[in-house]
């Protein structure tokens, strides 16, 4: 473990609570982001990064349950944090930026109100002082007129417009890490393009570390330092971005690669990933299970 | 575009000049019915036995729109659709249906496209039901196992209910039950897009063995061109309810030559590691020029006949345009100054004709609205509410109808220019002509939001705004003078550069300086030429 993290997740190991037995989710998950780095959370549904990014928020649902393992934030371990505390860390020290825009904001309540409460609520601000900034946010997520925007609900916006909002939410309170969950997979390309230009302009403008989660290894290549491979609540791999999209060592991230379409390349070279390799992965993850067991 | 007529021969779905409007109930007054909403405007494809076209365009292109039309659950508001031969454009439901056997659709959300209340099993063995393809309840059970074998889902998927699947094992059921007729056309709407990548590979893997098994024919609608490359031979690029670009996959991509298609490519992150992409991306949001070279154009010119209009024809000429439609009310006694000029006649004031001109002059890539009126006249005078109707109706209406008709033609011969002739007085009112400049300004706020309209189809727009120019039209205005050729060259040159606000010459310069440090004053000073 490096000194320098800003973030470590460390042996992380979570199941959800049956009637019977546990169904282990995370199997031993450990990471870290560097202070102003953008990692990269990479694996197909199921392979439990969005729980990974959710346990570090400390918004796992109420049956997973952490074995073992911690999250250590700043120095601090955050992993069982009670609610004044975990609340005090929100906002400032941590920030999320939702998949589904459409869901995430409160439909009831115009868009000013919502920015507004984020920053009466961790910065203390008053209600004016509050309005101003939001617009200097929305400003700053180039949104052309912040003033209208304000005044709107989220059903008066498009699906690009929302996620600029919640962008501009996630930095409201300077956070020093963002978890980004699949911020752009419900986008279009173009779209896609310009929000990922925004939280990595954004990102680099306040310095912030983000932890982004995805499934498309063309979105990590461009915007990522450091890429964790996750199948099966299990890391396979973790590099350098660049070592892992040229020279993959693990031959799950090589199937990926293959799997990914290409408009500069013709169908006849996609490859799913092949039936025996994800076979494989799950026979181990089920023999490793079973080795935790007989250890504990 | 031009292959449907090529291709009618054998095609077994074909659609020509294919229009859709809906109703937009988001704008329905509380009594009376919505308004339409023009949805498709005029769709030419063909599709022959065992063909892949992908259609690909961003939400709201009308691509899902086509595609349920192409199937007829939309009815076309106008155009022609065939299915093997058949006009099926307007075929009554009950005469479709024997059809929709042969024409299946696979839908986008595989949540709301199953019935949650059915299990598999009689999700798939329904429409073999309903077009009574089986007799017995042992029949369809066998057909649905080897349907479900056929889509890689295990006799145990047909017990369970559609929540009980994940989005891969969903979409398998949705083409089960596409397949289960032996349809000979699908059209499959944004089947992967929720989908991760390796289950997105093994529903394109799937799709691609069952194609060429069961000699589909392909509609394969994606916001995705790498999706599309990956299905398809033949693709389509939809923009705003139009195809801006049709041909081979291997064409198209290696080459695009529409400027909102290279956007489309540009857009989509390749797994190749580039830490400039971000950057780059933004800085062309922001500014990337766009530019287009007046060698080889094809140019049409309105009040071609004299003045800047000729100019401009013969500076056209100069810089090797490929040909210049030379456009006036009347070519009697016009003489074409050489063989690339085409005369052609049309009366601004004449929507119908400037329609026409449109479809005739398919080939324009650069249209310059120059022609115009200008009574001399000030607002005070007896007849200004007759003047200032007629410099509206050709000045502005005439401009507005000339972008509206040219503006699809552009947009298909790959983006283009459009440069309108406007005048340092669409900034400030000179009051000895005042309804001219009204006319003027009201242009330059059109042309803004014609520039704004066509943006997306990478059509550069000019605004040019010189002050007096020399022609024997205009006397009375204040010296000196510009010369016609070059202000000509200026909008050329502007566009050339990718400007898209020029004040050709010393004095229109002057003024436009001096409306950015002082607007007052300049309007003052203007209105000091005020006669008396």
């Amino acid at each position: 473990m490096s000194a320098a993290a800003l973030l470590s997740v460390r042996n992380l190991h979570l199941a959800i609570a049956g009637r019977r037995r546990h169904t282990p989710i995370l199997r031993g998950v450990s990471l870290e982001v560097a202070p102003g780095e953008v990692h990269g959370l990479v694996g197909e549904s199921g392979a439990g990064k969005t729980m990974v990014g959710k346990v570090i928020l400390g918004i796992q649902p109420s049956r997973a349950r952490i074995v073992r393992g911690s999250v250590v934030f700043e120095g601090q371990d955050i992993t069982h944090l009670n609610e004044r505390d975990r609340r005090r860390l929100m906002g400032r020290g941590l920030g999320l930026i939702p998949q589904d825009p459409m869901t995430s904001l409160n439909p009831a309540y115009r868009i000013g109100g919502q920015i507004g409460d984020v920053l009466r609520l961790h910065l203390g601000m008053g209600r004016a002082a509050a309005r101003t900034r939001a617009r200097e946010l929305l400003d700053e997520v180039r949104i052309r007129a912040p003033d209208r925007v304000l005044r709107q609900y989220p059903h008066e916006l498009s699906g690009g417009m929302r996620q600029r909002v919640l962008i501009a939410i996630a930095f409201a309170c300077r956070p020093k890490l963002i978890i980004a969950d699949e911020p752009t997979t419900a986008l279009d390309v173009t779209v896609q393009r310009q929000v990922l230009a925004l939280i990595k302009g954004m990102q680099a403008q306040e310095g912030a570390s983000i932890l982004f989660v995805t499934h498309d290894l063309g979105v990590v290549a461009k915007i990522c330092d450091h890429v964790t491979v996750l199948h099966g609540g299990r890391v396979l791999e973790t590099g350098d971005t660049r070592r892992i999209v040229e020279a993959p060592r693990h031959a799950y991230t090589r199937a990926l690669i293959a799997a990914t379409p290409r408009h500069d390349r013709p169908g006849d070279l996609l490859q799913p990933v092949p039936e025996a390799l994800t076979a494989r992965l799950n026979a181990e993850a089920l023999a490793w299970d079973a080795a935790q067991r007989s250890d504990g | 575009m031009r292959r449907s007529a090529a291709m009618a021969e054998g095609a077994l779905l074909e659609a020509a000049g294919l229009r859709l409007s809906l109703p937009d109930f988001s704008r329905k007054p509380p009594f009376g019915a919505a308004p339409l909403v023009d949805i498709l405007h005029g769709i030419d494809l063909a599709l022959a036995p065992g063909d892949t076209l992908g259609v690909v365009g961003e939400s709201g292109s009308g691509k899902s729109s086509l595609g349920r039309t192409l199937v007829r659950l939309h009815t076309p508001t106008a155009g022609r659709l065939r299915f093997d031969g058949r006009d099926i454009t307007n075929l009554p439901e009950d005469r479709l249906r024997p059809l929709r056997a042969q024409l299946q659709m696979i839908f986008q959300d595989s949540q709301s496209s199953l019935n949650p209340r059915h299990r598999v099993a009689g999700i798939v063995a329904r429409p073999l039901r309903l077009h009574r393809r089986v007799e017995t309840r042992a029949e369809a059970r066998r057909q649905v196992d080897a349907l479900l074998e056929r889509v890689a889902l295990r006799p145990a998927h047909a017990a369970r209910y559609p929540h009980e699947l994940s989005g891969g094992e969903r979409q398998r059921v949705g083409i089960a039950r596409a397949i289960a007729l032996r349809p000979r056309l699908v059209v499959a709407d944004e089947i992967v897009s929720g989908l991760d990548v390796s289950n997105q590979a093994q529903i394109l893997a799937l799709l691609r063995e069952l194609r060429l098994d069961l000699g589909l024919a392909l509609l394969f609608i994606s916001h995705d061109l790498s999706v599309v490359r990956t299905v398809c031979d033949r693709v389509m690029v939809m923009l705003n309810g139009r195809a801006v670009e049709q041909g081979d996959c291997a064409a198209i991509f290696a080459a695009p030559r529409h400027p909102y298609t290279r956007r489309l490519l540009n857009a989509i992150p390749l797994p190749e590691v580039d830490p400039d992409w971000v950057a780059r991306t933004v800085d062309n949001e922001l500014g990337e020029k766009v530019t287009m070279k007046v060698k080889d154009s094809v140019a049409l010119v309105t009040g071609a006949n004299r003045g800047v209009g000729a100019a401009f024809a013969g500076a056209l000429l100069d810089r090797g345009a490929a040909k210049v439609y030379a456009a006036m009310r009347s070519t009697e006694g016009y003489q074409a100054p050489d063989g690339r000029v085409r005369p052609i006649e049309i009366d601004l004031t004449d929507h119908d004709q400037i329609a026409r001109a449109a479809a005739e002059c398919g080939d324009v890539t650069l249209l310059v609205n120059n022609a115009g009126v200008n009574h001399n006249q000030p607002i005070s005078a007896d007849a200004a509410q007759r003047n200032a109707r007629d410099e509206m109706e050709v000045n502005f209406f005439g401009t507005m109808e000339m972008c509206r008709q040219f503006g699809p033609v552009l947009g298909a011969n790959g983006g283009g220019a459009v440069i309108n002739m406007l005048s340092i007085l669409s900034r400030v009112n000179l009051p000895m002509i005042g309804t001219y400049c009204a006319s003027k300004a009201a242009t330059l706020s059109l042309t803004q939001g014609v520039r704004a309209e066509l943006a997306a189809q990478g059509t550069l727009v000019v605004a040019v705004m010189p002050a007096a120019i020399n022609t024997r039209m205009g006397s009375m205005n204040p010296p000196p003078l510009e010369e016609p050729i070059d202000v000509a060259n200026a909008a050329l040159d502007a566009i050339e550069a990718g400007e898209e606000d020029i004040y050709p010459g010393v004095v229109a310069g002057g003024v436009s300086q001096g409306l950015a440090a002082d607007p007052k004053g300049v309007e003052k000073q203007f209105a000091a030429y005020l006669p008396g």
